[in-house]
């Protein structure tokens, strides 16, 4: 290892110099540094990072913190095996017909 | 093998009888209570897998579920959360994403070619052909772990619930808000991620396990029909009026709920120092949880790094670590300037000199689990006393969207007794409005 990496994301290895890096070409919304940099994309989805990134970020760009906002929270909040959701009555919206068009497309 | 974190004796009656489970090819002992993560690190386990970019080494850092730090493949099925497993007996364990292992990494090599940082966004975009041959690279390097063993067979079924409240979160606050709502004669149902409720009454040395199992006891026998190892992933408004999807391990939920209790307190995190990464930095959290709830002293010579809105707990912690045989050093975090060591950290740099250590635990203020809360609208706002982006909520623990409250770490850092107490005091207020 390297010495001197200020990690702030640690799934996606996002330093506080990637951070300043997003900051001086211009990128300065919070949903363009997580665009530009990937911070908070990783297996934790911002959990341990976003916090400390938006901190930074209202230092950098001097805005007061209240003024910088979340990025978009998704689905799924934690890591799903993908099993789980096969039989959720929610995946039955898709035409009825989608199931037998895989089928037929299986059986040529 | 080396050891830093060892077991403490007289914690064997609650853990249970010793099994086996296989760790990178070695048998260790572990218990059935406890989690691969905590078996691992007793077990002298130190790294576990490499980063996606700079295959820097990465391990255990929260012991809680929220990090990236502990994903292994687990009997064949990938990136699992190490401390969100439970022991059972002839699983095994293997890191993941790096070649030949996670201790010796030749990738580890772009950490040192790209020491001040990599733009990936310029990267090899000056020749054509340089693009298109990098871009083959990165493409079989990135990922995290690789495709399952096997395919699942079993799709489980759907369960559905409709309750007159839904608590997320079975820390003090949630345990506390949904024993109250419950005792009330209001049909509650309690969702926790963790292997055993309890959330930070287990990482805390003035509350502990026995609080911890105390509070648990308290919901059920109210009447709380509590998913443990369950998580909400997601809400979606959209769907038959609005439903809360929880993963259970052998089942998904959808919850219909007349009122929802956001009590999901707040993520351990880091503080930011150069190689605040290195293995062996964990959050002051997890080693408080691995010494209370576990029964491990996670090392001999612990550093903590700490902010001045957290010295009350950290003191709590550092003088529990040194009543169970630790040397304690205290350090803020402007004086914090680096970590040393190889696989694990050996010392930590401080403004005034070199401190040897074999843990560095970091008390930062938690931050806020918000984001459950924010796909049902409630407005959040940056606190940094609070630690993140903490739940806005009225005097009466009301977040912004009708039918919606909060309480706890969730709205700002309280510690375990005081969001205990918001708990039961939201609870009433949700009581008495409906």
């Amino acid at each position: 290892m390297v010495a001197g990496k200020i990690v702030l994301c640690r799934c996606e290895d996002v330093t506080l110099a990637d951070l300043e890096h997003s900051v001086s070409r211009g990128y300065r919304d919070i949903e363009e540094v997580k665009r530009y940099t990937g911070f908070g994309t990783g297996p934790c989805q911002g959990k341990e990072c976003m916090a400390a990134v938006a901190t930074q970020l209202a230092t950098l760009t001097q805005q007061p913190a209240e003024a910088i906002p979340p990025f978009t929270s998704r689905p799924p909040l934690a890591p799903t095996p993908l099993r789980l959701l096969a039989r959720d009555p929610a995946g039955h919206r898709f035409p009825d017909d989608l199931d037998d068009a895989t089928e037929s497309e299986a059986k040529k | 093998m080396w050891y830093v974190a060892r077991r403490l004796p007289g914690h064997d009656a609650v853990r249970g009888d010793a099994i086996e489970v296989r760790i990178a090819d070695t048998s260790v002992r572990a218990f059935p209570d406890e989690s691969i993560a905590a078996a691992a690190i007793a077990s002298g386990t130190r790294v576990l897998a490499r980063s996606l970019k700079y295959h820097r080494p990465r391990t255990f850092f929260c012991f809680e579920g929220h990090c990236s730090g502990c994903l292994v493949r687990l009997s064949g099925v990938p990136n699992l959360r190490a401390c969100q497993a439970a022991c059972t007996a002839g699983a095994e364990v293997v890191g993941q994403n790096a070649f030949p292992s996670a201790e010796v990494d030749l990738l580890g090599a772009v950490d040192f070619l790209f020491s001040r940082g990599m733009d990936h966004h310029t990267l090899m975009t000056g020749s054509s052909v340089l693009n298109k041959l990098a871009n083959k690279v990165v493409r079989q390097l990135s990922g995290l772990g690789k495709l399952p063993a096997r395919a699942a067979t079993e799709l489980p079924d759907v369960a559905q619930r409709t309750v007159d409240v839904c608590v997320i979160g079975g820390g003090p606050a949630g345990l506390a808000a949904a024993a109250t709502t419950a005792r009330a004669g209001r049909s509650t149902i309690l969702i926790d991620d963790q292997l055993r409720p309890g959330g930070s009454l287990r990482t805390d040395p003035r509350t502990g396990r026995s609080a911890a199992e105390a509070s648990w006891a308290q919901a059920t026998a109210a009447g709380v029909e509590v998913l443990a190892r369950s998580t909400a992933i997601g809400y979606f408004p959209e769907d038959d009026g609005g439903v809360l999807a929880v993963a259970a391990p052998e089942r998904l939920y959808r919850i219909h709920a007349a009122s929802w209790i956001w009590a999901t307190g707040g993520y351990p995190v880091n503080l930011p120092f150069p190689d605040n990464d290195r293995p062996g930095v964990l959050a002051a959290r997890a080693v408080g949880r691995l010494l209370v709830d576990h029964g491990i002293l996670g090392g001999d010579k612990i550093c903590i790094v700490e902010v001045p809105e957290m010295a009350p707990d950290a003191t709590a912690l550092a003088s529990a670590l040194y009543d169970a045989g630790a040397e304690v050093v205290r350090i803020a975090l402007g004086n914090a300037t680096g970590t040393r060591g190889r696989s694990w950290v050996s010392a930590l740099d401080t403004a005034t000199g070199k401190v040897e250590c074999d843990l560095v635990a970091v008390a930062a203020i938690p931050a806020p689990a918000s984001e459950g809360a924010r796909q049902q609208g409630c407005r959040v706002v940056l606190d940094p006393a609070a630690g993140g982006f903490r739940v806005v909520v009225d005097e009466h623990g009301r977040a912004t969207t009708p039918g919606v409250w909060a309480c706890g770490d969730v709205t700002g850092y309280l510690g375990p007794a005081a969001a205990a107490d918001d708990g039961a005091r939201v609870g009433k207020n949700v009581v008495s409005s409906t």
